[in-house]
């Protein structure tokens, strides 16, 4: 049985493949000269690149962070390319993308016409990091939303740039916020005018691509009073030796009564089994639910990447706002994943909900690390967080950190954790009614993370599941 | 001679390193290594994560100096502390032994209880494996402080097979004002063995001291050791104490931690699971109020199979109190079919008082059981409506309610007379908060 596990667990990276596209790099390095170029070559406003200006110079007295339960080589930020784009053509329309670059997105399984028509689904791709094809727009248009890249928002919409930009995450926030502040190159831009539902599914592909070229992706959504909006990122990448730097900012913000559901899967390359190559993916996503009644709902399967380590957090600022997380965070082979949420209620009769699963398999180490913050006027606050670990395997490690913080008496907050493993009575119960080790085990660990796939979108829902048995087949013994 | 980084801690400092050597050269070695330790190590400061909510600095500002000798302390003094269960009492006066308030005579068949000079005599092998090593100095200030000051401390050694019926009691009483007193015990039960230690600590001093307290435990296979620790210090004072036990195969380690006073309290208890078939219960109780800090860390760690520990802890927090929990659970590699669940049960009072909770799980074995929880409020609604609708004021309903609440870890404390003291503590302490 345990061979099966071995094949499940030790499948082989099914995305590695590098497209060959003419890509127009900066030279290696970081100053104050790459920012405006970086800045130049998009054709930014002044304002912006004293925004960007402001953050590199923050970020040059910051220091990395060493508290989270990881362990990486020091990158070397003058190591890195800081852009590399698709050579511009002068007409965007879907026919005259690089067919190359289409082929890539079919390989990954986003035939993009079709998938775009049948399933209503508006894709705007980024390919390293330049967005080179947009759908639905005008339909989008049509009901008053904003759904284009970071750049054509700058140049189209700059007032709304100017006021949610770096409103939830200060340039300042952290040592790779910071980062990502100075040098974002290109990202997703959602904006929904008020009372308007969106009619679809708003999605976005990330992929990484040039070699040796570190993503700095920023998304930025609004939703105004009374809007709705339901965002998909799912992310794959080519298979390389050298580590890929992935830091990445998203920043939501929800005003009355607005509700913002933002859902994630992360199948980036993870490295090999010795832990060579992956990509380092360290994120910082918060939404901010400014108004009264707003909600704002974070889905993540995190499954790539050498390491992860990200803490979608909500900050709860207006009365009777919502905040949830539910995630899934597995790890194989020698992958690491630090990863949670902090939930900061400061409004009154805020609510928020943890759902958190990690499973561990091979070598690796998987962490969830959380903060539940009731502050001082968050009457009536009330929170529940669950996380369960599953261990597969002797010499992988789960490790939960919660920290609660509690200063108003008013507040109920609980939190609960368990660990368990795939049992061999469970195994044996499968085996006894005619199921293989392989499928028993891909569904006890569904069944261990129904929670998690019921929020997520129908399509991802499908992918997650796929997504987790590939990984996990064969890795009980 | 050399002196400390840290000009608090030199202070803390002066005299020991003119302390006489003893004629054990294991023990001199041992104290020496931590004087150096001490003077190497700096006082936490809230950006190290073991201190990050519990700040120090209004201990360095207070100006803190050696007890000056045994004060007299009538026995009155002590009478309301007496326990009538107590097979053998020992009593330390701001950190010093006073024979004249102690009794050791009892049980001495199974049982040894007498002050550290007494003990070594007939048992240096006894106390040389564990004695200054099991809680470990290197990086923590305060252990390095104790041990460096190590003197005097509270024995307790029971027998091979043998039960010391009654329970051991050890008080430490403050008397002076502006001292350190540096408070030490160590238990050892050999193979087979059962004792129940009280490890309890009061102030007759209304004014500010420094209690850095240090107990080592050592439970060979088979024994069972039941340890309640009561920490009654006066609102003014700053306890520190740590506890390190270590568990052999199929031992078991009991223990009730009570915090009831001082205005910063800190208790760090280190469990080690070191043998197969370990069990370990570990129940906490903070009832604080006022500017009250009541700071407890636990590690749990599990280094072998078969191992099952047990923990519930809870605070009841009134006024601008603020209580602290860290219990860290390690399991091991190897430590397969390990069992562990963990339980943080939190009482908040009043507008302005504040947790920090953290129970923390780190897992290295995949065949095992662990679950932990947390919870954070008020008296429940329901509860209180259900009282009042049979006829009880609301004050008492609530009074009743809170007093409940903590009756449930006070209850599993084996002497009878202190569960009745305590329980006298909570009712008078949860009325106040009204």
């Amino acid at each position: 049985m345990s061979s099966v596990l071995d094949q499940l667990v030790n499948k082989p990276y099914e995305h590695g493949f590098r497209t060959d596209i003419e890509t127009e790099s900066a030279p290696k390095g970081l100053s104050e000269d790459t920012i405006r170029m970086i800045s130049g070559k998009k054709n930014e406003p002044e304002w912006l690149l004293e925004f960007r200006l402001k953050a590199y110079r923050h970020w040059l007295t910051m220091e990395e962070p060493h508290w989270p339960n990881v362990k990486y080589p020091k990158i070397d930020f003058q190591d890195i390319i800081y852009f590399s784009a698709p050579k511009p053509k002068k007409k965007l329309s879907m026919d005259e993308v690089d067919p190359e670059l289409l082929r890539t997105f079919e390989k990954l399984g986003v035939p993009m016409n079709e998938r775009a028509a049948l399933a209503g689904v508006a894709v705007d791709v980024i390919f390293d990091s330049v967005s080179v094809a947009t759908t639905y727009k005008e339909k989008l248009a049509k009901v008053g939303i904003i759904f284009c890249s970071i750049s054509e928002a700058v140049r189209d919409h700059p007032e709304l740039i100017k006021k949610y930009l770096g409103s939830v995450v200060p340039p300042g926030d952290n040592y790779y916020a910071a980062l990502n502040s100075a040098v974002f190159t290109d990202g997703s831009f959602v904006f929904i005018p008020k009372g308007v539902k969106c009619p679809m599914e708003l999605s976005t592909y990330f992929r990484i691509n040039t070699e040796e070229s570190g993503q700095f992706e920023r998304t930025l959504i609004v939703a105004e009073e009374r809007a709705t909006v339901s965002y998909l990122e799912g992310c794959t990448a080519p298979k390389f030796d050298t580590n890929q730097l992935h830091a990445a900012v998203v920043e939501l913000v929800a005003l009355d009564n607005a509700d913002i559901k933002y859902s994630t899967v992360q199948n980036w390359y993870a490295g090999d089994e010795n832990g060579l190559g992956g990509i380092f993916n360290f994120v910082t996503k918060r939404g901010l639910c400014q108004g009264a009644n707003s909600k704002i709902s974070w889905t993540q399967v995190e499954t790539g990447s050498a390491i992860t380590w990200k803490y979608p957090s909500c900050v709860l600022l207006g009365d009777n706002s919502i905040g949830e997380f539910y995630s899934v965070a597995l790890t194989n082979h020698m992958q690491q994943a630090d990863t949670g949420t902090k939930m900061i209620h400061l409004g009154k009769n805020t609510r928020s909900t943890i759902i958190s699963k990690g499973i561990s398999a091979g070598r690796s180490n998987n962490s969830y690390r959380g903060l539940v913050k009731i502050g001082a006027k968050a009457a009536g606050a009330r929170n529940y967080s669950q996380c369960d670990s599953m261990l597969i395997g002797q010499k992988c490690s789960a490790n939960t950190f919660p920290y609660i913080q509690v200063n108003n008496p008013t507040a109920t907050v609980e939190h609960e954790a368990t660990t368990s493993k795939i049992g061999e009575d469970q195994l044996f119960y499968f085996r006894q009614r005619g199921i293989g080790a392989e499928e028993a085990v891909s569904m006890i660990i569904n069944g261990f993370c129904k929670e998690v796939f019921q929020q997520l979108p129908m399509e991802f829902a499908v992918e997650a599941t796929k997504l987790l048995g590939l990984k996990l087949e064969g890795s009980v013994g | 001679m050399t002196t400390a980084v840290h000009p608090y801690i030199d202070a803390l400092l002066t005299g020991t390193r003119e302390l006489p050597g003893t004629p054990y050269a294991w023990l001199n070695e041992r104290r020496g290594a931590a004087l150096e330790r001490a003077n190497a190590l700096s006082v936490p400061t809230t950006r190290d994560e073991e201190w990050r909510f519990t700040d120090l600095a209004p201990l360095t500002r207070l100006q803190l100096r050696g007890a000056a000798g045994a004060a007299t302390v009538g026995a009155e003094a002590i009478r309301p502390y007496v326990m009538p269960e107590a097979g053998a009492r020992l009593v330390f006066v701001d950190g010093i032994f006073a024979p004249a308030l102690s009794i050791t005579g009892a049980d001495s068949d199974n049982a040894r209880v007498a002050p550290l000079a007494e003990a070594l005599k007939s048992h240096a092998g006894a106390l040389e494996p564990h004695l200054a090593r099991l809680a470990g100095f290197e990086k923590n200030v305060f252990v390095a402080l104790n041990t460096a000051h190590l003197r005097d401390a509270a024995v307790v050694i029971v027998r091979e097979n043998t039960a010391c019926g009654k329970p051991v009691h050890v008080l430490h009483l403050s008397t002076q004002p502006g001292t350190a007193s540096y408070p030490r015990c160590i238990v050892v039960l050999e193979s087979g063995a059962a004792c129940t230690v009280v490890e309890e600590y009061q102030a007759i001093s209304p004014d500010a001291y420094f209690t850095n307290s240090v107990t080592e435990v050592a439970v060979a296979p088979n024994a069972r050791l039941h340890h309640v620790k009561l920490q009654a210090e006066n609102g003014r004072a700053f306890h520190i104490a740590t506890c390190a036990v270590s568990i052999a195969r199929d031992a078991s380690y009991t223990t009730q931690a009570i915090s009831l006073g001082a205005r910063l309290s800190r208790y760090d208890l280190n469990v080690a699971l070191n043998g197969e078939g370990a069990f370990s219960q570990i129940d906490g109780l903070a009832l604080i109020s006022e500017r009250q800090l009541a700071d407890t860390h636990t590690l749990i760690d599990h280094a072998f199979p078969n191992g099952r520990s047990v923990q519930l802890h809870k605070t009841i927090v009134g006024g601008a109190a603020h209580a602290v929990f860290n219990g860290k659970i390690f399991v091991r590699p190897g430590a397969q079919l390990t069992d562990s669940s963990q339980q943080s049960r939190n009482l908040l009072l009043s507008d302005k008082a504040t947790v920090d909770t953290k129970p923390q799980l780190e897992i290295f074995a995949d065949d095992v059981k662990c679950a932990h929880g947390a919870t954070v409020g008020q008296l429940d609604a329901d509860q209180l409506f259900y009282l009042r609708s049979r006829g009880l004021p609301e004050q008492a309903a609530r009074n009743l309610l809170t007093y409940a609440f903590g009756a449930s870890v006070i209850e599993r404390i084996p002497v009878k007379s202190m569960v009745q003291r305590l329980e006298r503590v909570v009712m008078a302490q949860t009325g106040a908060e009204a």
